[in-house]
């Protein structure tokens, strides 16, 4: 594999670059632009005025702004969460790619070679600084001297790789995933990076240069990715379960709710009425709920059903009125609704069983979210969001997406319905949601939302920027949604209407699914977009991610001086955007590629 | 059961659902609607809710920061602690509301903010057609221009001496107003770089994009000593060419709002002429300094009671924030700006910083 064939190679770079006087002519000058560029990006990096401690001081401001740090462990939670729910979806939803140990080796001896040329293009800077003495020196940065270890280092990876892929080994490819968050992991504790503490003039003391970065970040990652790699196996293990893949796919729906009822809101568990009050109400309704779903084919019971189900319907309306604790109102509508459906399903044993654990869950989880997101109690930030920096830029995309998606597929249907006010209706909250600038409408939402709110009604900051955000995207996604409904030709249709489907079936089995298939490269560019948007939200005082480092950091002067340092932030800003960008493109494009997109 | 029944009940049900939640709204809304009077006072809102709305800056340094744990601190920071200390006797009952220049006034009488502590220049217009009003200068500042030694300027350069040079200032405040009036003013002509945020006119000073750089001049200092540029650059003129009196602005027309604030503000002032501090409060002599005890509330507090505070309210304004010049060199003394000399000074020293008496 790693035999160049030097005949070869000479031959393919002939006709790949120099193959004409015009393309040897692009050849270097774009060769020249992208090296001067790197030189140019690498000398304002490495520049000695550069104080990289300003993004590395400031990572927890970066991360979670204000949030306290009594309350991380929610935060741990909800990430962990994630990671484990991303580990059983790789492990469930797996290709069964094969990559072999040798294929691997040549992709990572690729990125060695670019480095080590990297290395030795690199630029060294002569700078002249003042010394604690008072006298000016000119200091060379990255000098040829300096380079010789990270060569030798470099030079030694390549010899390891080379010896590596002799090896005869081959894995699942998804398994990679696994390694690739193993790394950070190990840079964790391997990675030594000076915390500053000042002394009692002020002046700054390096107390300890060999100190692992971030001591309180370490363990918890450790942990999140053992967990990862359990619910990988753990998700290889249930491949073949069907009803383990709707349950994952459920359970990322629910995921964000209970980060809004658990980790926004600080409930304060009460274990007496817990045990008093909500126990047995939980325990009362599940076995109502079961009983039926098992008697329901029992003669006596089919005879006096109509009753019990109109004496339900009185039961739950007054419940509405009456003051008794949410969870019995709650309890009371869903049992409503599961009961008129009961005799429709629960007609075989496996009807029954699934039916019986759809109660379960759907039960508990509104209990458990109830419990939550009906706290008066919330985390106490000093600021005005309890969201900041890279939380907040993650909140309003994923929620710009969670939110605005069902309300954008719901307006482009309403906008393609028949039924003219709903098409007036839809049409004309597209139009006027689509051609008002995103910033207008931030300033709507900042200023202007209060007036329309009825008197004592009060949102949250953040709550009123996504209410505006999921009708501003959702407007786009109805859009492009109904390109994806235009797309599907008419004998569609007229076929769905000559097997007697209604429109609620024609749409939901037939056009539907089409539709949104049909429109997946768009859904993601869209969702990429709203990723970068939200960096708009500065304009009405929220402190998204970028904004922390172009505004906070820059005027820091207690306890720290950081006072101007806002470029070296900028540019560790950009990397993380485009990390996070690249990483999402690349996933939508494997995905693409997957649904069979562009080939048929 | 039939399929049509079980249709018909499920919509039954929904009409139901739809109704319940109106209802249920509607009377969530009739109970809050009762806690909100119509001329409810700025105070009554305030204690009803537990907590101060405080509207500070994006960023000012030495004025509104954020520290490294999303912390806030500094001059402005600080006085919206010390009304919320006179209020709930507690400095930490305070929701920062940072805001852009763009929005400050807006989110002020649109009742986002309870007050605006954020470095806001006090002018005729902005007191008078915007609804606010304004109250004790916490701070003297005024715009200062920023040059190079190598371009032939010194402490003693006028505005006349930028002549045909290139200068930055951020767009849409009155800076902008002041360097193109003042410059019109000597006869001279300047190209104008305006920018977004000052720091990047800091960028663009240092990258040699312009030559001089503008704002106020407690801004220019710490940039100045930060660049490690003492020698090589230059603040002038000496007497700044605008005034620039920053302090607290809320909304008219609700005196007792504006008299907490104000006498926040003098309480400050006040602990400052008698040199009564954070530490020293608890030992301070109220018997010999009968104003101090009217003041913290020595003999019932009637100043204060009478306000709609507690009669220890400015007591623990000074208690748990400090004085004004706790309270400045805490925050500015880091940044190189100092009283001793300047308009901040004491009245006594030839300042400005003067309070009424507290009678």
């Amino acid at each position: 594999m790693m035999n160049i064939d030097l005949k070869k190679q000479t031959r393919v770079i002939k006709e790949n670059l120099f193959s004409s006087p015009v393309s040897t002519l692009l050849t270097f000058l774009t060769s020249y632009i992208m090296i001067s560029f790197f030189r140019g990006m690498f000398g304002f990096a490495t520049a000695p005025d550069k104080d990289w401690l300003s993004v590395l001081n400031n990572m927890q401001l970066y991360m979670v702004q204000a949030y306290p740090e009594s309350d991380f462990i929610r935060i741990w939670i909800c990430v962990g969460l994630g990671f484990i729910f991303s580990g059983l979806s790789v492990g469930l939803w797996e290709t069964g790619e094969k990559t072999s140990l040798s294929k691997l080796c040549l992709t990572f001896s690729k990125i060695i070679f670019g480095i080590i040329f990297l290395t030795l293009i690199a630029p060294t800077t002569s700078v002249i600084v003042s010394t604690a003495t008072g006298i000016r020196e000119q200091v060379d940065v990255f000098s040829y001297a300096e380079r010789i270890p990270l060569l030798s280092i470099l030079l030694g990876l390549l010899v390891v790789f080379f010896l590596l892929s002799k090896i005869n080994l081959n894995f699942n490819k998804s398994f990679l995933v696994s390694i690739y968050l193993f790394v950070p992991i190990v840079f964790l504790w391997l990675m030594k990076i000076p915390t500053i503490k000042l002394d009692a003039e002020n002046q700054r003391v390096f107390p300890d240069p060999l100190m692992p970065i971030a001591n309180s970040t370490k363990i918890p990652w450790t942990l999140i990715w053992m967990s990862f790699v359990a619910a990988y196996l753990i998700g290889i293990y249930f491949k073949n379960k069907k009803q383990f893949k709707t349950a994952v796919s459920i359970s990322w729906v629910l995921l964000p709710l209970l980060i809004f009822s658990w980790i926004f809101k600080k409930p304060l568990i009460d274990l007496n009425e817990l045990i008093r009050n909500d126990i047995p109400v939980f325990i009362g309704f599940l076995l109502v709920g079961v009983l039926t779903i098992y008697f329901i084919n029992n003669k006596i019971v089919e005879k006096f059903y109509g009753y019990y189900l109109g004496l339900l319907v009185i039961v739950t309306l007054a419940s509405l009125f009456l003051k008794v604790i949410l969870l019995v109102k709650a309890g009371l509508l869903l049992l409503l609704l599961f009961s008129v459906i009961i005799p429709a399903v629960s007609t075989s044993a496996k009807g029954k069983r699934s039916l019986t654990i759809v109660w379960i869950v759907s039960l508990t989880t509104t209990a458990f979210l109830l419990e939550g997101g009906t706290s008066t109690t919330q985390i106490v930030v000093p600021g005005s969001s309890i969201f900041g920096g890279f939380s907040l830029t993650w909140l309003l995309a994923i929620f710009g997406t969670y939110v605005s998606f069902p309300l954008g597929v719901l307006l482009a249907l309403g906008r393609n319905s028949s039924l003219p006010i709903i098409k007036g209706v839809c049409t004309g909250i597209i139009e006027l949601v689509r051609s008002v600038p995103y910033i207008t409408w931030l300033f709507f939402a900042s200023v202007t939302m209060a007036v329309f709110l009825p008197d004592g009604v009060e949102f949250n900051l953040i709550v009123r920027v996504l209410i505006v955000t999921a009708f501003f995207s959702g407007a786009y996604f109805a859009e492009n949604i109904r390109g994806g409904l235009q797309s599907i030709p008419k004998g569609q249709f007229e076929a769905a209407d000559a097997i007697g489907m209604n429109t609620v079936q024609k749409t939901s089995l037939i056009v539907l699914p089409q539709a949104l298939r049909a429109i997946v490269p768009t859904l993601v560019s869209s969702i990429i977009t709203g990723f970068k948007d939200s960096s708009l939200v500065t304009i009405i005082g929220l402190f998204d991610f970028l904004t922390i480092g172009r505004m906070v950091i820059g005027n820091q002067s207690i306890p720290i001086n950081f006072i101007g340092h806002d470029r070296e932030n900028l540019l560790f800003i950009a990397l993380v955007y485009w990390i996070f960008t690249f990483t999402l493109s690349r996933r939508s494009m494997k995905f693409e590629k997957r649904l069979g997109l562009g080939e048929r | 059961m039939n399929k049509k029944a079980i249709v018909f009940l499920l919509v039954f049900a929904m009409v139901i659902v739809a109704c319940g939640d109106t209802t249920d709204d509607a009377a969530v809304e009739a109970t809050e609607e009762e806690h909100d009077h119509e001329g409810e006072s700025t105070l009554e809102q305030v204690q009803e809710r537990g907590f101060l709305k405080c509207g500070v800056s994006t960023g000012a340094t030495g004025f509104t920061e954020v520290g490294d744990d999303g912390s806030y601190s500094g001059f402005d920071v600080d006085y919206c602690y010390a009304v919320a200390a006179a209020i709930f006797g507690d400095y930490s009952k305070v929701e920062f509301k940072q805001l852009t220049s763009a929005e400050r006034f807006t989110a002020l009488s649109a009742g986002e903010i309870d007050v605006l502590i954020r470095n806001t220049t006090w002018t005729q217009s902005r007191d008078t057609e915007l609804g606010n009003d304004f109250g004790p200068t916490t701070y003297y500042d005024g715009q200062q221009l920023m040059g190079r030694v190598a371009d032939g300027l010194s402490n003693s350069s006028t505005v006349a001496d930028i002549d045909g040079l290139r200068v930055c200032t951020n767009a849409g405040t009155t800076t902008e107003k002041n360097i193109t009036e003042r410059v019109g003013l000597a006869g001279g002509t300047i190209q104008l770089i305006t920018v977004e945020a000052f720091s990047e006119a800091i960028d663009k000073f240092i990258a040699g994009e312009c030559d001089i750089v503008t704002t106020d001049g407690s801004g220019l200092v710490g940039r100045r000593a930060v660049n490690d540029a003492l020698n090589d650059w230059v603040i002038f003129p000496t007497s700044p060419i605008s005034k620039e009196p920053l302090g607290p602005t809320y909304r008219s027309n609700d005196s007792q709002w504006a008299d907490i604030i104000n006498w926040t503000v003098y309480a400050t002032i006040i602990a400052d002429e008698y040199g009564v501090t954070a530490a020293n409060v608890d030992s301070a002599d109220l018997e010999a300094n009968p104003e101090l005890g009217r003041l913290f509330g020595a003999n019932d507090g009637e100043l204060q009671t009478k306000m709609g505070l507690s009669a220890d309210a400015y007591y623990n304004v000074i208690k748990q924030v400090g004085n004004y010049d706790e309270i400045f060199s805490r925050n500015l003394n880091p940044l190189g700006l100092f009283r001793e000399g300047g308009d901040n000074d004491r009245w006594v020293d030839g300042g400005l910083i003067y309070a009424p008496p507290a009678r």
